[in-house]
């Protein structure tokens, strides 16, 4: 199992340099049905589909991002967090009532724009995904049964949501760059990589094959991201420029410099490709998310021109770590998130492409039920399954998804050491493997059943990898 | 001799084809560096002399290996000298295929023949993933070094490789291969391994320190440098530059704080500053700088959370003060530093309300880190390859229990540092014993461990008992040693590099465990840190932005920039953060406590370490060649309301050297020399003497100019190797 998912080095040389990716493609096995499917569907410029991870890094409380109104179910979660302060009170939670559930249930105060986005079903909210090796209960956990590793632990969680291979750490490639790997036919002649991170290096990004675009957030304009100063058109400084040129693609043996080299040419080449800063309808929140998002959509207002069918987006909101002082932490993240979201959908409205386009969140886990601490500074520990964020018009909106937990109903108990808590303190057991909740974006990006394992190697251990919230 | 007999069988069964070419041997090493480790081949052939295993024991003349997993070879090496306990884990193998390819081959085994002391019989296991792919190139790397290359197939015979240029058989030799000394003695100007040793050990190479080096030797200076310094009043010095005064502040900043206010008493800023100018200029505390800053990428604390300088000084002075000292008593004053206590909650964590925090980010980041490790840094596993974890949730309850109950001092008898009106981010965080968790805790448990604390005893004697607990754990030494050679000379040490650095840190030779002025030495004085050429292809580390920036800044002089005050005294005001933060490196603010960069970042499709890398991407790649731009071909840093000196380099040195050859030769070798310590290959060369001859060679400041961003820019000058 270990050694089936180590890569094996496969760089130096020529081997790693644009041409030769073909080549290297095949090697790979990638080359695949797609290609005749991608022929089929290319039928013009209509088949554009986006698919735009938000992480919320740090660790969502989703806890108190997502309440049981109805009384039964917030007088559970009051008793566990009202007498530290953590409960949200019950007329603060903006109302919204799955049908799947016939409950009412309530969002994070904070979140009012999302709620208006729920009313339009434009929004789903999927129940109790975390990282899981196989499908496990409370009873399996406590008798020792396989489970991620290192759960609790930030970097190791987040690693694990980033490539969906929770039973090591050592993954090189990640989901959303494997999706690229196995989807590349379906946006041949894109003229940039599939894959951007408006969020710095990351590990979702990297495929066997696919290096990801990293670029800063807005404001920076569009062409001006990546551009390469000090050359004019005098012979020296031509001169200068092709020896530069010339420079990195020798000792190209030698691993680092090869990848320091591959980056920058990748850097050079998109840099011509992008020579414009297209503008957009709607004004976005000068905020770190809403600057992300707005370059996201400036991107996707060039696809066109950059002749791109099929994109992957990674912007990450951090500062959601919250040990202390949670109310108000979380709760300027979550406005910050509801009002990021909501300018970003309607940029996709204006764009024509709110059908083609589905926001996810993911993050490194939720927090525990019980919280830390109390009153002004109370906050909550390192914790697992947490409830995510689906948003677009290619989403069943308007509804909670997700599998039975103890109680047999998508959400689970919340109680302290209650069916669905592995510790005493709230942690609850996914009933949604973060391979379920991806493989449902991933078959609706195009990523076909046979191809299914080999972005998620152990979707087969799980029951489904479809979830059902995509249309 | 038992062990042996198997190899004499190999021997003397190709005996026969060697006494014709023993006398040939030594030509062949001539492509190599004189300390190259040589991989033997047949007599009139780069095909490997190999042997693998059989039924019916080893079978010298095997050269077609099945393409499986499972299958091993054993392949000759000489020109070797192995200090004690050096064996299989001191080297690296790889095979190349004829797609370009490169499998690591695991290391089984390493054992001198019987007969033939002064050769190695060399086992290594093939990778899972080959598949026939026909003849393969295997090297093996050794102390940074690269051997010559030799011919395997795997699968089948044939397959389009060719061998590397003037590669020539490399038989077996009769005696051991004599080391001719060549020029590269220690007392010559410039070697590679003192411009290395340079870059290693300090922020940059000079010449002040080139000649000084070369005169007192590496070993005179690490003293001179641990030793201890004192300023005019006589008091303990840790740096060069005195710390910027900085006063404790109130929490929010009063109404009439502006600009300039917030930027000294509520940013980072003063401290970038001094930063900067101690790395461009504080000779006397160089290698204390750099280990205190590979000292606070592992024991991160953010001024993202600390927001005010005052606060995040003592934390930088804690780590000047025990860049030298014992790791253990690093360990306490961490624990006990406020912002340390800040920025990981252990400030607000108490028996009522516990915070695991702190507990969980000393082990996982600080210490032992998640998986048992041998002592060589390896990852011990089970039969099926699965690591062992380090500790579970249980010894994270208890290490939480024992953190908790101290807070900021704030007690007019006990801290003598309080300020009105401010948080006491000076003195230690007190101990309220009401807020201390006495139950039964449970520690981490290994082998002699005392691994858990009973109930009763008071939080001081928890808080000694559970750091003793962490910093004997075995994996302390490598944990800590691997991250130190990672920071300081190496991403992808060997096992053995890591395992005699290791060696050090249990034990400096007087029974001390954790003297980090040891495990310096340790690190830098070693084999694989030292000699004059690396070739080994996975050597060497990215230079960070910091790094960078300061590799550039002091082989060029930098001095303020034109019309500087007479108070700048010529030199830059340090305020560099604005290049180094827009290569993501924002010096003192890290995004997390996961530092700027993930320690364990691995490079996409391969499992090399590359932690720099978690910070260079398609992003950042160009900001590099244009703060280069801006240094050689712009004005530098110009002066400002926030930059009040300006930064810029001198580089009237190459101008002389552009002016005294018009080939240009004498200016590109001396880059190569100075910055590049003689590792720029013949192709590159080449290609920045076309551009530097593109310029007019009356114009030498633009050839000048040409030359060092040509140099600088290059991926070459990226890794420092």
């Amino acid at each position: 199992m270990k050694e089936s998912r180590r890569e094996f080095i496969g760089k130096s040389c020529r081997a790693l340099t644009m041409t030769a990716l073909a080549s290297q493609m095949s090697h790979f096995g990638l080359v695949s049905a797609l290609a005749q499917k991608k022929a089929e569907a290319d039928n013009g410029a209509s088949d554009y589909k986006a698919l735009v991870c938000v992480f919320l890094n740090g660790g969502n409380d989703s806890n108190n991002m997502v309440v049981p109104k109805h009384s039964a179910g917030y007088a559970e979660y009051n008793a566990a967090r009202g007498p530290q302060g953590l409960a949200i009170p019950l007329a603060n939670l903006l109302s919204v009532t799955p049908p799947s559930l016939g409950l009412e249930f309530g969002l994070h105060p904070s979140l009012t724009e999302m709620q208006q986005l729920w009313n339009q079903n434009k929004f789903a909210v999927v129940c109790n995904v975390g990282t899981l090796v196989q499908p496990i209960t409370k009873a399996q956990y406590l008798s020792g049964a396989p489970r991620p590793e290192q759960l609790f632990s930030h970097s190791d969680q987040v690693a694990q949501f980033r490539t969906a291979i929770s039973n090591s750490n050592n993954s090189t490639t990640g989901w959303g760059g494997r999706l690229a790997d196995r989807t590349t036919p379906l946006n041949s002649g894109g003229a940039i990589p599939m894959v951007t991170s408006i969020a710095g290096v990351t590990v979702f990004s990297n495929g066997a094959t696919t290096s990801p675009l990293i670029v800063e957030p807005s404001p920076t304009p569009l062409n001006q991201v990546l551009t390469l100063n000090g050359f004019g058109t005098t012979s020296d400084e031509l001169a200068r420029k092709t020896a530069m040129q010339k420079i990195r693609n020798e000792d190209l043996d030698k691993t680092l410099v090869q990848k320091a080299a591959f980056l920058t040419q990748q850097a050079v080449n998109v840099s011509e490709q992008l020579n414009g800063d297209p503008a957009l309808t709607v004004t976005f929140p000068n905020t770190t998310l809403g600057n992300q998002l707005r370059q996201v959509a400036k991107l996707m207002k060039f696809r066109t021109q950059l002749n791109m069918s099929r994109q992957i987006f990674f912007v990450q909101l951090p500062g959601f770590d919250t040990h202390v002082s949670q109310i108000p932490g979380q709760g300027a993240l979550l406005t910050q998130f509801s009002q990021a979201m909501k300018a970003f959908y309607d940029e996709t409205v204006a764009q024509g492409i709110s059908g083609s386009v589905t926001t996810f969140t993911m993050s490194d886990f939720s927090r525990t039920l019980n919280p830390a601490g109390a009153l002004t500074n109370v906050g909550s520990d390192h914790a697992w399954a947490g409830h995510h964020f689906v948003m677009g018009d290619a989403v069943a909106g308007g509804n909670f998804y997700g599998r039975p937990t103890a109680n047999g109903s998508i959400f689970p108990t919340l109680v302290n050491n209650g069916p669905d808590d592995v510790s005493t303190r709230g942690r609850f057991v996914p009933t949604v493997s973060v391979e379920m909740y991806a493989a449902t974006l991933a078959r609706w990006f195009g990523l076909n059943d046979a191809e299914m394992s080999l972005v998620f190697p152990f979707i087969n251990n799980f029951p489904t990898s479809n979830l059902g919230f995509m249309m | 001799m038992p062990g042996f007999s198997v190899n004499r069988l190999i021997f003397r069964s190709i005996i026969s084809c060697l006494f014709v070419f023993a006398f040939t041997f030594f030509a062949f090493a001539a492509n190599l560096p004189e300390d190259a480790p040589i991989l033997i081949s047949q007599p009139d052939s780069t095909r490997a002399l190999t042997a693998g295993k059989t039924r019916k024991g080893l079978d010298y003349s095997l050269n077609v290996f099945p393409a499986e997993g499972k299958t091993r070879i054993t392949l000759f090496v000489t020109n070797i000298e192995l200090l004690k306990n050096e064996g299989a884990n001191a080297f690296r193998v790889d095979a190349q295929d004829s797609r370009y390819f490169r499998y690591p081959m695991r290391v089984i085994s390493l054992e001198p023949l019987a007969d033939r002391p002064w050769v190695y019989a060399l086992t290594v296991q093939l990778h899972g993933q080959m598949g026939n792919v026909g003849d393969v190139l295997i090297r093996a790397n050794w102390r940074g070094v690269a051997s010559n290359r030799v011919r395997v197939s795997i699968g089948y015979q044939g397959g389009k490789i060719s061998d590397d240029e003037g590669s020539v058989p490399t038989p077996m030799p009769e005696k051991p291969v004599v080391k001719e000394q060549t020029a590269n003695l220690v007392g010559l100007p410039w070697t590679g391994d003192r411009v290395r040793f340079m870059q290693q050990a300090t922020f940059g190479a000079n010449a002040a320190l080139e000649s000084r080096l070369r005169r007192i030797t590496y070993s005179t200076w690490l003293n001179e440098q641990m030793e201890e310094k004192r300023d005019a009043n006589g008091a303990i010095r840790y740096s060069t530059f005195p710390y910027p005064v900085l006063t404790l502040q109130p929490t929010s900043p009063a109404t009439n704080c502006g600009v300039t206010c917030l930027r000294d008493n509520y940013s980072m800023y003063p401290l970038q500053n001094w930063f900067f100018r101690e790395a461009l200029y504080g000779e006397d505390q160089q290698l204390r700088r750099r280990v205190s800053w590979a000292l606070s990428q592992i024991w991160v604390v953010s001024g993202r959370e600390t927001i005010q300088p005052s606060r995040m000084l003592p934390y930088l002075k804690i780590l000047d003060r025990n860049a030298f000292g014992n790791y253990r008593d690093l360990m306490r004053e961490m624990t006990l530093n406020p912002a340390m206590g800040n920025y990981l909650d252990m400030a607000i964590s108490t028996r009522q309300s516990p915070n695991e925090n702190y507990a969980r980010e000393i082990l996982q980041l600080f210490s032992v880190g998640l998986y048992q490790l041998n002592q060589d840094g390896t990852v011990k596993t089970d039969a099926q390859g699965n690591p062992f974890p380090t500790y579970d949730q249980n010894v994270v309850n208890g290490f939480t229990k024992v953190f908790t109950g101290w807070s900021f001092c704030e007690t007019t008898a006990a801290c003598p540092n309080r300020t009105v009106n401010a948080v006491n981010f000076i003195d230690d965080l007190l101990l309220n014993p009401n807020n201390h968790d006495t139950t039964e805790k449970q520690l981490l448990n290994y082998p002699g461990a005392v691994s858990t604390i009973p109930a009763g005893l008071s939080g001081d004697e928890d808080l000694d008992r559970a750091l003793d607990n962490i910093f004997y754990h075995p994996n302390v030494a490598p944990f800590v040693s691997k991250i130190l050679i990672q920071q300081l000379v190496t991403s992808n040490p060997t096992p053995a590099y890591v395992g005699r650095v290791s060696a050090v840190f249990n034990n400096n030779g007087n029974n001390v465990r954790g003297d980090l002025k040891a495990v310096i030495r340790a690190i830098l004085l070693d084999p694989e840190a030292r000699g004059n050429l690396k070739t080994d292809p996975d050597y060497g580390h990215l230079r960070e932005p910091v790094l960078l920036v300061s590799n550039i800044l002091r082989p060029n002089d930098a001095t303020s920039n034109a019309n500087a005050a007479g108070n700048c005294n010529n030199q830059s005001d340090g305020v560099l953060n604005g290049a180094t933060s827009a290569l993501d490196q924002d010096v003192f603010n890290p995004p997390s406590v996961f530092n700027y960069y993930p320690l364990t970042y691995v490079l996409q499709n391969t499992d090399l370490h590359a932690p720099e890398f978690g910070i260079f991407s398609t992003g950042t790649a160009l900001k590099r060649p244009n703060f280069i731009n801006q240094m050689v071909f712009g004005t530098g840093i110009e002066r400002s309301a926030n930059s009040p000196c300006g930064t810029k380099i001198n580089i009237t040195r190459w101008q002389n050297l552009a002016a005294s050859d018009a080939t240009g030769a004498g200016l590109v070798d001396g880059l190569n020399r100075e910055l590049l310590h003689n590792s720029m290959s013949p192709q590159v060369r080449t290609h920045i003497m076309q551009a530097v001859q593109a310029v007019a060679p009356t114009n030498t400041l633009k050839r000048a100019q040409t030359a060092i961003y040509l140099v600088t820019t290059a991926p070459q000058f990226q890794i420092q190797r």
